[in-house]
């Protein structure tokens, strides 16, 4: 795919706007304090991704399995001709994986260099808006791909570090 | 050449560049200069082509001189080129002193060039360009011709605001000597439009001068594109119009007729009329469909047209379109997603087709689809066409560079070049230079002998080295051919026990000796010379063309001549893919990397060392199991037989066994996106129509995985 340009506005324009003021943290801005997140479910736990690192959520649909690679990358995906690895967050957070059904989702995240990944969750909840007095940091306990807790209602979301959790060793 | 040097003063390779392109360039001006002042003494028209190509030399030499940072050359260049740009443009007439002047500076080059890198002699030629760029100044504020407008013209008023300059004063100098101005208007397919303008133009300079090209404001039909060509010309329409091939092509003068005075200015109001019906003729005017007697003189050859192809890619720029290169690879890509689209309408006529009750209607979608297929061929061929361009530039730079290593070597060879109009695209071109002057500057320098030992070996003096591009399929081969000493595979062997690239018992056939020379740091001679560089062998060119999936071969007879083979891929944007399935997977080979696909009985196979072989017509051909590769349970769809898909890189081969063989298809490598960023094996992925991913092999990392372990064993 070729880059694109601000002088050619496309669809995905808006998603790199959204994705590069996110990796910024503008998002964060002062006078709006509101984020929006993704609410999903691994394992019945939920997680929450901030929405601007979220590039479209679809069905499962076959995955080409990748040869050599660490058992986590299920495989690549075409996204309308794109070619998109995905990883499998149940194996990620160190569960045992299972069998998709009706309710798994492949969530694409924007990650670097205009590249994205799909992760594959178990089912896809809801999209909160939260003030950020709502989130804490992480505590010294919390697994390393854990950014902060969210309170949502009388529960608490672990809020991911995605920059973590796409991090796949050798 | 004037400026010939001597070689003792210890240049850089790069100033040798230099100074051999900038002698090129100052022997254009001087031919240029010289039929210039034949025409000046005759009194005839000066060709307006020998003042541009003394232009565009200054301008290049200026350039040139910049990066190197020769100030006096670039600053008299400099000069050179306003003066000539004002002449050009009509801004300054031609008299005996700007001759003069033109004739000193050319000179002055000359000595400047001998001068380089001796302080005394640069100090003296500064003074003297400051005198040179006096006289240039007082040339240039020579008195400039009137200039008239161009009311007396039925020409439509957008048309003239769309000249450029040089137009206009092209257009001024011929009305002022009396010749007929006219306008040819044509329709062209879009597919195919720039060879039909190319073909008016060359047909219309036969008698005239072509004064631009712009598209035509007239209405044409969808896939249609309409062209004003305004010429002038000694004839007049009727007969321009009879030397053309061209049936819906109409010609009108815009300039007053001597007889009749101005023409009715409402001609230019004319509403142009579509393809197919030509326009009522205005009055005064001629429009003429073409009698079937005219096609013998227009299919006549164009003699003019010849004269260089270079001259004819600079003459105007409105005859052609620069398009940024990725602005092309943009419209490949939303071809190669149509090309998708396209094969998912084919699956799902199928998957209809085998419906019960369905099979009609997946029959006419069958047929929109091969419709759909048809048009998007022609398409996707448009496309690559325009991506492509002829060897032509790069040869001319290989005789540039054989003429120079005549002088530097005083050994007598020959370079033939055969087939520069073979095109490639344009990427493709770029990344073919570097490998070919490698191959070229080799072959002069090693393989052919000295005069001396030619004649010892009962040949003629004069060596040859040829090049023959040529198409074969859906690959160019480019052969270079050398009547030279040739390669000794026992010297080749020899030299490999000692870099330690073979064991010195190991028994090697001379094939796989020549497939050695491509291995790093590989080189017959010991010594280095300057021709053909340090330490950059045969590898590095290897290594260039796989990088665009080329494949080289060499092979050789003893005190013959060597003759070395490129096979290289046409484009890069569509690859032609053979899908084979390993396991219950499909993957797609880059058909450019296969050789041939075999079915043998599982009997044929040899085993040594745990490694499996396969005798191919003598060789050893070593074997790798894609399913066993992937760490995938093999699943052939017949035990009885063994698929093998013979993959070839360079020399290299090797034996692919894969469980089915399902077809070949057009692909458009995607790179992978996520977090791995390289699969070994895996060079991308392609979606064939059903958004499902297919993986590329990445042949390349197969075949050297193979060739490591060979070696390393």
């Amino acid at each position: 795919m070729s880059e694109p340009t601000s002088a050619a506005p496309t669809d995905s324009r808006w998603d790199d706007l959204a994705r590069d003021a996110s990796l910024r943290g503008d998002h964060r801005e002062e006078i709006e304090l509101l984020q929006e997140l993704l609410i999903f479910e691994v394992d019945d736990t939920p997680y929450a991704v901030p929405i601007e690192r979220v590039r479209e959520i679809l069905r499962m649909r076959p995955i080409t399995p990748l040869p050599r690679v660490p058992d986590l990358v299920l495989g690549v995906i075409s996204i309308r001709g794109e070619v998109v690895e995905v990883l499998d967050l149940r194996r990620r957070f160190g569960l045992s994986p299972a069998e998709p059904d009706r309710r798994t989702r492949v969530v694409v995240i924007h990650g670097f260099d205009g590249r994205v990944t799909g992760c594959m969750v178990d089912r896809v909840r809801e999209v909160l808006r939260v003030g950020e007095e709502e989130i804490q940091p992480a505590a010294e306990a919390d697994a390393d791909t854990v950014l902060g807790l969210c309170k949502c209602g009388d529960e608490f979301v672990s809020m991911l570090d995605l920059d973590k959790v796409l991090e796949v060793g050798p | 050449m004037a400026a010939r040097r001597s070689r003792a003063r210890g240049q850089t390779k790069a100033q040798r560049e230099f100074v051999s392109e900038a002698e090129e360039l100052l022997e254009r001006m001087q031919t240029n200069l010289v039929d210039l002042e034949d025409q000046g003494e005759n009194d005839q028209e000066v060709d307006p082509e020998l003042v541009n190509g003394l232009f565009r030399a200054a301008h290049s030499l200026k350039g040139l001189a910049g990066i190197f940072g020769h100030d006096s050359i670039s600053s008299l260049a400099h000069h050179l080129e306003d003066v000539l740009d004002a002449l050009r443009l009509g801004r300054t007439a031609l008299g005996p002193e700007l001759v003069a002047v033109l004739r000193e500076s050319v000179v002055e080059f000359g000595a400047l060039l001998q001068g380089l890198g001796d302080a005394a002699a640069e100090q003296a030629a500064e003074d003297k360009v400051r005198g040179l760029v006096v006289r240039i100044e007082a040339a240039c504020r020579g008195s400039a011709p009137a200039e008239e407008g161009f009311d007396s013209l039925a020409l439509d008023p957008a048309l003239l605001r769309a000249l450029t300059e040089y137009e206009e004063h092209r257009l001024r100098e011929n009305l002022r000597r009396g010749r007929a101005i006219l306008l040819v208007e044509a329709t062209f397919e879009i597919l195919s439009f720039d060879e039909g303008l190319a073909d008016l133009g060359r047909a219309v300079r036969e008698v005239g001068e072509l004064l631009s090209t712009l598209p035509s404001p007239g209405e044409a039909p969808e896939s249609q594109i309409r062209f004003a060509l305004l010429v002038a010309s000694d004839v007049d329409a009727h007969s321009l119009r009879g030397r053309l091939d061209f049936p819906h092509a109409t010609v009108r003068r815009v300039s007053a007729t001597e007889a009749s005075g101005a023409e009715p200015a409402s001609a230019a109001a004319e509403p142009d009329a579509a393809v197919g019906s030509p326009p009522a003729p205005p009055e005064g005017s001629a429009v003429v469909s073409k009698g079937p007697s005219a096609a013998s003189a227009a299919q006549e050859p164009a003699p003019v047209a010849a004269e260089g192809a270079e001259i004819e890619s600079l003459r105007s720029i409105s005859e052609t379109v620069r398009v940024d290169i990725r602005k092309l690879d943009e419209l490949m890509n939303l071809v190669g997603e149509l090309v998708i689209q396209r094969s998912a309408v084919d699956s799902i006529a199928r998957r209809l087709i085998a419906e019960p009750g369905m099979a009609r209607i997946g029959a006419e979608l069958g047929k929109v689809y091969q419709g759909l297929d048809r048009k998007l061929r022609e398409l996707q061929a448009g496309v690559l066409e325009v991506r492509m361009v002829p060897l032509r530039q790069v040869f001319e730079k290989l005789s540039r560079v054989a003429r120079r290593l005549r002088r530097d070597l005083g050994k007598e060879v020959r370079l033939e070049l055969n087939g520069a109009d073979t095109e490639l695209d344009k990427l493709i071109v770029e990344q073919l230079v570097d490998p070919l002057m490698h191959v070229v500057r080799n072959a002069f320098d090693h393989a052919i002998e000295t005069p001396e030992e030619r004649a010892a070996a009962g040949k003629g003096p004069e060596g040859c080295i040829r090049l023959d591009a040529y198409q074969r399929g859906n690959h160019v081969v480019i052969e270079v051919v050398d009547d030279g000493r040739g390669i000794d595979p026992e010297q080749v062997r020899v030299r490999a026990r000692e870099l330690g690239l073979i064991s010195a018992d190991q028994q090697i056939t001379d094939r796989e000796a020549y497939d050695l020379l491509f291995s790093p740091g590989f080189s017959t001679r010991t010594e280095v010379t300057s021709t053909s560089g340090r330490g950059v062998g045969m590898d590095v060119v290897k290594a260039n063309l796989t990088t665009f999936g080329g494949i080289v071969d060499l092979d050789s007879t003893i005190g013959r001549g060597t003759t070395l083979t490129m096979t290289l891929p046409t484009t890069l944007a569509i690859i032609q893919a053979l899908i084979v399935g390993a396991g219950d997977q499909s993957y797609a080979i880059p058909l450019t990397s296969v050789l041939e696909t075999l079915v043998i009985e599982p009997e044929e196979i040899q085993r040594s060392d745990g490694r499996e072989l396969l005798n191919l017509r003598g060789d050893a051909l070593p074997l790798r199991r894609l399913a066993k590769e992937f760490q995938m349970e093999a699943r052939p769809e017949d035990a009885a037989r063994e698929f093998v898909v013979v993959l070839g890189l360079g020399g290299s081969r090797l034996g692919l066994v894969v469980d089915r063989l399902l077809g070949q298809q057009d692909a458009v490598i995607k790179p992978i996106q996520g977090p791995v960023t390289a699969v070994p094996g895996i060079a991308g992925a392609t979606d064939l129509g059903d958004q499902h991913a297919v993986l590329v092999l990445d042949v390349t990392s197969f075949v050297e995985d193979v060739h490591r372990r060979r070696e390393a064993a």
